[in-house]
């Protein structure tokens, strides 16, 4: 199979904008992965928006004003894991030999506070007041705590670990660090999962572009290359996200990231092992304690170890969320998988900073959410 | 018929085909699964397919009232849009209750929030949640300790 190269990222800052609108915030993220790869909007053959909360047309909307050249632009939606849908068909379409030069942007504004509703739950679902997003991870977080005995502190301790990475991102909109009791201390949104443990949603955008890999020495000296992009949704019984009404007590499935995880594997032919720095979807401190145990940095039941053991800090064996992750960047939802491989790269290109994970080589990206949509992401250098 | 009379008073379900009939006395009813005649799975509710296996072969049972609580969180913040609980909002729990048919039914559950744990043993309630338009008294679920 041909081999895809991103050759250009770009980034908007992850916040709240209230002078902007969504077409300025892609705009801005577009053009500067454009430059990023030394090229011009007229070169661009096909353009994927990744995007949940804005309205229809919008990749038309943001992209015709840089010019209006007559590629095919395509709007995805797949909930938090969009970025990953998205990015998936740029490269498929970079590898049927349809294209050469494809950009895949994600742009999010949304509103503040809770989600709209009834953008995922039936109405019933609504009026019993079984729609807040948050409870579907705190059930899980809650079960993971009476099979293996995780606790509080070891949540909060992934929450501490994100926050402090945070402060050293200029793209995050939270960069505060919080000590250990502050987490603890701060008000229950859904048991056992804190206000400190949660992610809010927001504003932003990152875009990255693509060539087949043979062909980006024209544009760049440092490509990156896919080696994995695979999206996929839950099997049956582990269909836990939004907006589950009932699961199977007969049959257990293996979770979707585990899945998505294992073929991206196979696919670069690697193991976590070889993956040197990781960006994973924590909409809340528990769900990253249980992606470590489903992408296979641990067994499952020990992702808390893993934690109180500093595994997974920028200077542990398997350092995971350098960027300060959801929790701290917020999500801005079409646009988060995008910006976890925007961080990657930088990570690749060793230009992170002082959230620099030494001589990092190879990367991975993760999102999971409502719908049971999911997708792991495998770039390396 | 004296519509006005609260004994003749028309109930009806929160969703389409969630709930044995009839409606009274509510104390009665109970959840409907949908049971997979091929592979046994079962799913919430009147469905047309099994999501196991696609299968059409589906047969309505009706599942037992009581079970236990699998995991549990507690909705702590008046969920966002049309909440039809009570106002002042109060908060309550919301966890997967497993009923011995061998599925994990999501619910309320109104207990002392102090008092929620995995595994306590839950028994199923039909209750009248609001009224509608119509005047149709809207019967919604949820489990209560035995």
């Amino acid at each position: 199979m041909k081999e895809v190269a991103i050759i250009g990222v770009g980034i908007h800052k992850f916040g709240r904008f209230e002078n902007k609108s969504y077409l300025e915030l892609g705009q801005e993220a577009a053009q500067m992965a454009l430059r990023d790869a030394h090229l011009e909007w007229k070169d661009v053959q096909m353009a994927y928006l990744s995007k949940m909360y804005l309205p229809a047309t919008s990749g038309a909307r943001i992209f015709k004003p840089l010019g209006a050249t007559g590629i095919p632009i395509c709007d995805i939606e797949a909930a938090c894991a969009s970025g990953g849908i998205a990015l998936s068909q740029a490269v498929l379409g970079i590898q049927s030999g349809a294209f050469d030069i494809v950009m895949v942007l994600g742009t999010e504004k949304m509103p503040r506070g809770f989600m709209d509703p009834s953008m995922i739950y039936e109405k019933w679902q609504i009026q019993m007041g079984m729609d807040t997003n948050p409870s579907y991870w705190a059930m899980r977080a809650r079960r993971h705590m009476y099979d293996y005995g995780t606790t509080d502190l070891q949540i909060a301790k992934v929450a501490f670990k994100n926050h402090k990475n945070s402060v050293h991102n200029p793209y995050a909109i939270y960069r505060k660090e919080f000590t250990i009791e502050e987490i603890l201390n701060s008000p229950l949104v859904c048991d056992p999962i804190r206000l400190l443990e949660i992610c809010a949603p927001n504003e932003g955008a990152a875009a990255v572009v693509l060539c087949p890999k043979d062909k980006a020495a024209r544009y760049t000296n440092q490509p990156i290359t896919i080696a994995a992009c695979v999206p996929t949704n839950a099997y049956y019984s582990a269909d836990f996200r939004a907006p589950l009404d009932s699961l199977s007590a007969k049959t257990a499935n293996p979770g979707p990231t585990e899945v998505a995880g294992k073929k991206a594997y196979e696919q670069a032919g690697i193991g976590p092992k070889d993956i040197n720095c990781f960006e994973v979807q924590d909409t809340d401190a528990f769900c990253e304690i249980e992606i470590y145990e489903q992408l296979g940095l641990c067994q499952a039941g020990e992702g808390g170890r893993l934690i109180d053991e500093g595994v997974t800090q920028i200077d542990g064996k398997y350092p995971v969320n350098m960027s300060g992750g959801l929790i701290s960047k917020g999500e801005p939802i079409g646009a988060s998988h995008l910006g976890q491989i925007f961080e990657i790269v930088m990570q690749l290109r060793g230009e992170a900073g002082q959230r620099q994970v030494p001589n990092a080589k190879v990367g991975l990206a993760h999102v999971l959410g409502a719908g049971n949509n999911c997708a792991v992401t495998i770039v390396k250098k | 018929m004296d519509r006005d009379d609260p004994q003749n008073k028309k109930r009806i379900s929160i969703r389409e085909g969630l709930f044995t009939t009839p409606l009274v006395p509510v104390e009665q009813a109970k959840l409907i699964g949908s049971q997979c005649k091929d592979c046994s799975e079962i799913s919430l509710g009147k469905r047309q397919t099994c999501s196991n296996c696609g299968g059409v072969n589906l047969e309505e049972i009706p599942l037992s009232r009581q079970g236990k609580l699998w995991t549990y969180t507690v909705i702590r913040h008046k969920p966002p849009g049309d909440y039809k609980g009570p106002d002042p909002f109060v908060p309550f729990g919301l966890g997967l209750v497993e009923i011995p048919e061998g599925i994990r039914v999501l619910s309320p559950i109104q207990c002392d929030l102090e008092g929620i744990k995995v595994g306590m043993d839950l028994e199923l309630e039909v209750y009248p949640l609001y009224t509608d338009e119509n005047k149709n008294e809207v019967l919604a679920f949820r489990f209560r300790p035995v």
